[in-house]
C-alpha cells in the first residue's frame, strides 16, 4: 500500500469484527452449504445423495439454463445501463436546474415521485402492470389505438415479452440511482464549479470533469449494485410472466427457484445458484479492483 | 449574463412539462392501484380494473384487516424494518470505518467479502438458513429475520460508505488525531455526523427494502402472528383467483409507512452540507 | 437533539419488542388446550363459510379447547409446506393440495399422519366413492391406493360454461359431441366473435389441452399417466390429437392468439361481461358467477364427447405427523364431513360429498351437483394434468403457450412436456 503512513493507521481491524462474524454465520456458511448441496441430489427432507459433478454436467447441456443467462443480458441493460445513465442526468438536472431555478421543494417532490415505484410491493406492481399491458382492454393498447397504432400482446408474445419486462424494470429502477446521486451531489464543493466557470467551461464540461468525477464513488456503487440486482432478479419475473411465454423471459434465479421449490430438485437448484453466485462474485471482484486502482491513482 | 426574461421562463416551463409528464408515467400504476382500492368487487368484475369507481368502498378492506389482523402485521413489519435499518447502518459504519478510513490491509478483499452478502441469491440461502434457524431455535421468530436482513442490508451500506469514506478529507482526521481523539471518537464525533446525508439515504433504503421483503420472511416466519405485511397481502392470492380490489387496498395501506418514512427523511436528505463545514 | 432522542427511543422500543417474545419461556402447550387449524379458502367462499360453521360446532363439542385458526395463503403453503411440516411449528389439521407432487411427496417422506384406521372407524371410506378416495390415498408417494393420508370433503371438476343468451341469438344448440362443439364455435367465428375465453398465462390453457386428450383416452390411460400404473407415450393418439387440436383451434379462430397474455382472472371477468360466449374451466367459478353474472343467462355442460373429465375430490384435510392434538383433528374433520356442514357448503355454491340433496335450494347448484354425481357414477375423474410431477404446472402452461403461439410444433411441445414427467417418475421408481 502506497498511502502515507500517518497516525491514522493501525488497529482498525477490530472494527471489522462484528460485521465479519455476522457475515460468516449468516451468509458465508450457508453459501458453503449451498455449494455442498450442489454436488448432491436432494428433495429437501430426507438425506441428500452424493452425485459429484452430475448436476453441473446437466446444466452444461440444459438449454433452459443457457437461455436464462442470455435473457439476463437484456435485464442488465434495463436495470443497470439505462437507469444509471438516466439517473445521472436526471439527478443533476433536478439538483442543479430545478432546485435553483424553480425551487428546492419542486426538486424534492419530483425526486419523491420518481422513487415511489421502488416502494410499491413487487406483487402489486406486477398485477397493475399486467392490467396496463392487457392485450384486450389494457391502457397501453387503448392509447395506441387512439393514435392509430397496432395493439400488441405485450406479455404474451414471445418476441416482445422481454422488451415489455425491460421497460417495466426501467420504470422500477430509475428512482434508486436518482436518490443516491442527488445525495451525492451535496458533497460537491460549489467553489469547484465557480472556478471552472471562471476558466470558461460550459455546462457539459463542468458536468463531466467535476460532477461525474466528484461523485464517482457513488457511480461505482450504483453500477455494481444494479448489476448484482439484475443478475439476481426474481420477483418481477415471478409476478409478470413466470418466465413465459414459453421460456421467453426465464432468468437464472427463477429457474433455480423452480428447481428448489416446485420440482423439489434441491441439488440442481443449488447448482444453478452456485454458478450465478460465482459469476456475480467474479464481476464484483473485477469491479472493486478497478475502483480501488482508480482511487489509488487519484490519491497520488 | 443577461438573458431575455421570456426565454428563461419558457425553459422553465418546458422543464416542468417534461418532468411532470415523466412523473405521471412513474405514478400512473399507483393511480390504478388507488382506484381499485376503493371499488366494490362487482364494479371490478363488470367494468374491469381500469374503470373509475362509483364511490368509496371499504368493506373489503375492513374484512381483510380483521381476517389477517393487519394491525399485528404492521407492528411486525415496523419492528423488523426499523431494527434492521439501525443494525444495518451500525454494522456498515463499523466496517466502512475500518476499510475506508482506517485503510486496513487487504481492504479490497474485505470489501468483496462483505459484498458477498448481497451477491447470494435468496433462494440459495433458503434451505441452509431454514435448517440453521431450526437448529438454533430461531425458526418462526422475528429475530431470525432481523439477523439475516441486518447482515444482508449492511453489505450494501458497507460498500457505499467505504466508497464515500475513501474520499474523506484526511486533514480533518489527522487534525483530530493530533488533538488526541481516540479512533472511536473519530467515528462518532467526526465521521458519522459528516456522513449524515448518506446515512439517511441508507436508513430509508434499508427500511423500505426490508419492509417489502417477501421470500425469506415467508420461509422463516411460520405463524401468522409473526408475519409481515407483504405476507399478509399474499393471502389474497387464492388458488384459482385473486381478490383484486382488496389486494389493491391492502397494498396501499401496506406502503403508507414507507411513504411516510421517505417523506420524513426527505428533509434530512435535502439539508445540504456546505463546503464551509468541511473546512 | 429531540429528533435523536425520539429516534433512539423508537429504535430501543423496536429492539425490545423484537427480542421480548423470544426471551419469555414458551407457554407450555398443554395437551388438548389449543387446537390449531389452517386453511387457505376465502372466508366468503362456500368452503370458508362451511368450515367456519364446522369450527363453531367443534367449539360446542369441546368448550374447553381454544381454537387457533390461521387464514393462510395458497402460494405460501404450496411453497413452504415441506419446510413447515418438517418442524414443530405445525398445526393440528390443515388444508393441503392433493396429488403425487404435493400430498404424495409429503406422505412418502413421513410428514403426514397415516389416518387409515381413523377413516375406517369414522366411516369416511363409506362416504367417499372409490373415485373420490383416490386423492386421499397414497402408497410410496403415488396416489390411488394404499394408506389414507388425507381426506377430501368437497369436489371439483372442469366443465364448459356458456352464455345462454348468445347461444340463442346465434341459433347454437348445446353440443353433445366434439364435432358439434366445433361447429358451434365455427358459427360464432363466422359471426365475428371469438368463441372461447382462455387464460393461457395460467392454468386454463392446460386444462383445455387435457380435456382434449381425455376425449381420446380411457380409464387405463388415466391410471397409467396419473397413477403410474402403466406405460406412457407422449406421442400416442390421445396426446397428439390434443396438441394438433389446439393448433387447429387457434388457426380456425376458436382460441385467440392473445390468450397467452391473459391470466385466469381476466378470462373469468371477460366471460362475466359477455365478451365471449364460452369458457371452459372449473367449478370454482360457479359460486362467483352466481353472484356476479347479471347481464345474461348462463348455463353449463360437460365437455362434449368425453367420458372422462378433469376433476377430483377437492383439497385434503391432512394431519401433520408432528401434530400435537390428533384426536381433536379427527373430530374436526368428522364435523366437516357431516351432512349438516356439507349441506351448508352446497347451498353456498360448493360441491359437497355428503350433503342432504333435498335441502339444496338453488336450482343452479342442484345442476352443479348433479353433473358432479354423474361423473362419479361413470367413474369419470381424470384428476388434473399437472399432478403427476412436482413443478409440472409451469411446464404444461409453458408448453401450451408455445402451441398457441406457434413457437413449437405439436411434436416439439409434446417432447417438451414429456421430459420432466419421466424425470420425476423415474426418480420415484427408485
Amino acid at each position: 500500500m502506497l498511502a502515507k503512513r500517518s497516525s491514522l493507521d493501525g488497529g482498525y481491524w477490530v472494527f471489522l469484527l462484528p460485521g465479519a462474524i455476522a457475515l460468516l454465520l449468516v451468509i458465508i456458511i450457508p453459501f458453503v452449504v449451498n455449494v455442498a448441496i450442489s454436488f448432491t441430489e436432494w428433495n429437501g427432507i430426507t438425506s441428500p445423495t452424493w452425485v459429484g459433478i452430475a448436476n453441473y454436467e446437466r446444466a452444461a447441456h440444459d438449454k433452459t439454463f443457457w437461455l436464462s443467462f442470455e435473457n439476463n443480458l437484456y435485464i442488465i441493460v434495463a436495470m443497470t445501463v439505462i437507469p444509471t445513465l438516466v439517473g445521472l442526468f436526471l439527478a443533476a438536472f433536478l439538483y442543479d436546474y430545478v432546485a435553483n431555478k424553480i425551487g428546492k421543494s419542486a426538486a424534492s417532490v419530483f425526486r419523491a415521485g420518481y422513487y415511489l415505484p421502488q416502494i410499491l410491493p413487487v406483487a402489486i406492481a406486477g398485477v397493475v402492470w399486467r392490467w396496463i399491458l392487457q392485450p384486450r382492454w389494457g391502457v397501453l393498447n387503448w392509447l395506441l389505438g387512439l393514435v392509430g397504432l397496432e395493439p400488441q400482446n405485450w406479455l404474451g408474445d414471445a418476441d416482445i415479452a422481454m422488451y415489455s419486462v425491460m421497460a417495466i424494470m426501467v420504470w422500477f429502477q430509475i428512482g434508486y440511482p436518482l436518490v443516491i446521486f442527488m445525495a451525492a451531489l451535496q458533497r460537491v464543493d460549489p467553489e469547484l464549479y465557480e472556478a471552472a466557470s471562471v476558466d470558461g467551461a460550459n455546462w457539459l464540461q463542468k458536468f463531466v470533469s467535476i460532477t461525474i468525477h466528484q461523485i464517482r464513488p457513488e457511480i461505482f456503487v450504483v453500477v455494481l449494485m444494479t448489476l448484482i440486482h439484475s443478475l439476481k432478479i426474481f420477483a418481477q419475473i415471478f409476478v409478470l410472466t413466470r418466465g413465459g411465454p414459453g421460456r421467453a423471459t426465464i432468468v437464472p434465479s427463477y429457474f433455480a427457484y423452480q428447481n428448489f421449490f416446485e420440482r423439489a430438485n434441491i441439488g440442481y437448484g443449488a447448482t444453478i445458484s452456485t454458478v450465478m453466485t460465482v459469476i456475480i462474485v467474479v464481476l464484483t471482484i473485477l469491479f472493486i479492483r478497478v475502483q480501488s486502482r482508480q482511487e489509488l491513482r487519484e490519491a497520488l | 449574463m443577461a438573458q431575455p426574461f421570456a426565454s428563461d421562463n419558457l425553459k422553465k416551463a418546458l422543464a416542468l412539462l417534461f418532468l411532470t409528464a415523466l412523473l405521471v408515467v412513474m405514478l400512473f400504476p399507483f393511480g390504478i392501484v388507488t382506484i381499485n382500492a376503493i371499488k366494490t368487487p362487482q364494479e371490478y368484475a363488470s367494468d374491469g380494473p381500469l374503470s373509475l369507481p362509483g364511490g368509496i368502498y371499504t368493506q373489503g378492506l375492513r374484512d381483510f384487516w380483521e381476517r389477517v389482523d393487519f394491525t399485528n402485521k404492521l407492528v411486525n413489519s415496523t419492528v423488523i424494518s426499523v431494527t434492521v435499518a439501525v443494525a444495518g447502518i451500525g454494522l456498515a459504519l463499523l466496517n466502512a470505518f475500518a476499510l475506508g478510513i482506517g485503510r486496513v490491509r487487504g481492504r479490497v478483499w474485505f470489501l468483496i467479502f462483505f459484498l458477498m452478502a448481497n451477491t447470494l441469491p435468496q433462494e440459495a440461502l433458503a434451505y441452509p438458513l431454514y435448517y440453521f434457524a431450526k437448529y438454533l431455535g430461531l425458526y418462526n421468530t422475528r429475530l431470525s429475520v432481523i439477523i439475516v436482513f441486518s447482515v444482508i442490508q449492511s453489505a450494501f451500506g458497507t460498500y457505499l460508505l467505504t466508497s464515500v469514506f475513501s474520499t474523506f478529507p484526511r486533514e480533518i482526521l489527522e487534525a483530530a488525531r493530533i488533538d488526541g481523539a481516540s479512533k472511536f471518537q473519530l467515528l462518532t464525533r467526526i465521521v458519522a455526523p459528516i456522513s449524515r446525508p448518506t446515512l439517511s439515504v441508507l436508513f430509508v433504503f434499508f427500511f423500505i427494502w426490508t419492509w417489502n421483503e417477501f421470500f425469506l420472511p415467508m420461509i422463516l416466519l411460520v405463524s401468522t402472528s409473526n408475519q409481515t405485511v407483504p405476507l399478509a397481502i399474499a393471502v389474497l392470492q387464492g388458488q384459482h383467483n385473486m381478490d383484486a380490489t382488496t389486494s389493491s387496498a391492502s397494498a396501499l395501506l401496506g406502503i403508507l409507512p414507507c411513504i411516510v418514512f421517505f417523506l420524513l427523511f426527505q428533509r434530512t436528505l435535502t439539508r445540504g452540507i456546505t463546503a464551509g463545514s468541511v473546512k | 437533539m429531540r429528533k435523536k432522542l425520539l429516534s433512539t427511543t423508537l429504535v430501543l422500543l423496536a429492539v425490545l419488542i423484537a427480542v421480548a417474545p423470544n426471551l419469555s419461556p414458551r407457554a407450555a402447550a398443554q395437551e388438548g388446550e389449543v387446537f390449531k387449524i389452517w386453511h387457505y379458502e376465502s372466508p366468503n367462499g362456500a368452503m370458508g363459510i362451511a368450515w367456519q360453521a364446522a369450527m363453531d360446532k367443534f367449539q360446542e363439542m369441546h368448550p374447553d379447547v381454544t381454537i387457533e385458526f390461521e387464514s393462510r395463503g395458497f402460494e405460501e403453503i404450496r411453497q413452504t409446506a415441506p419446510m413447515i411440516l418438517n418442524s414443530d411449528e405445525v398445526p393440528d389439521v390443515m388444508e393441503y393440495n392433493k396429488g403425487n407432487a404435493t400430498a404424495g411427496f409429503l406422505s412418502a417422506n413421513g410428514l403426514l399422519t397415516d389416518i387409515t384406521d381413523v377413516a375406517i372407524e369414522r366411516g369416511w371410506d363409506q362416504i367417499l366413492s372409490p373415485g373420490l378416495q383416490t386423492t386421499s390415498r397414497y402408497e410410496d408417494g403415488i396416489m390411488g391406493s394404499g394408506a389414507w393420508y388425507g381426506v377430501t370433503n368437497y369436489g371439483e371438476y372442469v366443465m364448459v360454461y356458456y352464455n345462454v343468451d348468445m347461444f340463442e341469438e346465434y341459433g347454437v344448440e348445446v353440443p353433445a359431441t366434439l364435432e358439434e362443439f366445433e361447429n358451434a364455435m365455427q358459427t360464432f367465428v363466422d359471426a365475428g366473435i371469438t368463441p372461447l375465453s382462455v387464460g393461457a398465462t395460467e392454468y386454463p390453457g392446460q386444462h383445455i389441452f387435457y380435456q382434449l386428450v381425455l376425449n381420446q383416452a380411457d380409464r387405463e390411460w388415466v391410471d397409467a399417466f396419473q397413477l403410474y400404473q402403466g406405460d406412457v407415450d407422449f406421442h400416442d393418439e390421445a396426446f397428439t390429437f390434443a396438441a394438433e387440436k389446439i393448433v387447429e383451434w387457434v388457426e380456425r379462430g376458436f382460441i385467440d392468439e392473445d390468450a397467452t397474455g391473459i391470466p385466469a382472472e381476466d378470462m373469468g371477468v371477460a366471460f362475466t361481461n359477455g365478451e365471449f360466449p364460452i369458457m371452459a374451466s372449473g367449478s370454482w367459478w360457479y359460486g362467483r358467477f352466481m353472484n356476479e353474472i347479471t347481464g345474461f343467462e348462463w348455463g353449463t355442460f360437460l365437455w362434449p364427447g368425453n367420458e372422462l373429465h378433469a376433476g377430483s375430490g377437492g383439497n385434503l384435510w391432512v394431519v401433520p405427523a408432528n401434530a400435537r392434538n390428533k384426536d381433536l383433528a379427527y373430530d374436526f374433520i368428522d364435523i366437516t364431513m357431516s351432512p349438516e356442514v356439507q349441506t351448508l357448503m352446497g347451498n353456498e355454491g360448493g360441491i359437497p360429498v355428503n350433503a342432504d340433496l333435498e335441502q339444496i335450494e338453488d336450482v343452479k347448484i342442484q345442476e352443479l351437483i348433479a353433473n358432479f354425481n354423474a361423473i362419479i357414477e361413470a367413474d369419470g375423474f381424470a384428476f388434473y394434468p399437472d399432478w403427476p410431477a412436482p413443478g409440472y404446472y409451469d411446464i404444461l402452461v409453458s408448453g401450451v403457450q408455445e402451441l398457441i403461439a406457434g413457437t413449437m410444433s405439436p411434436d416439439e411441445a409434446l417432447d417438451f412436456v414429456a421430459d420432466p414427467y419421466f424425470e420425476y417418475r423415474e426418480s420415484v421408481a427408485e
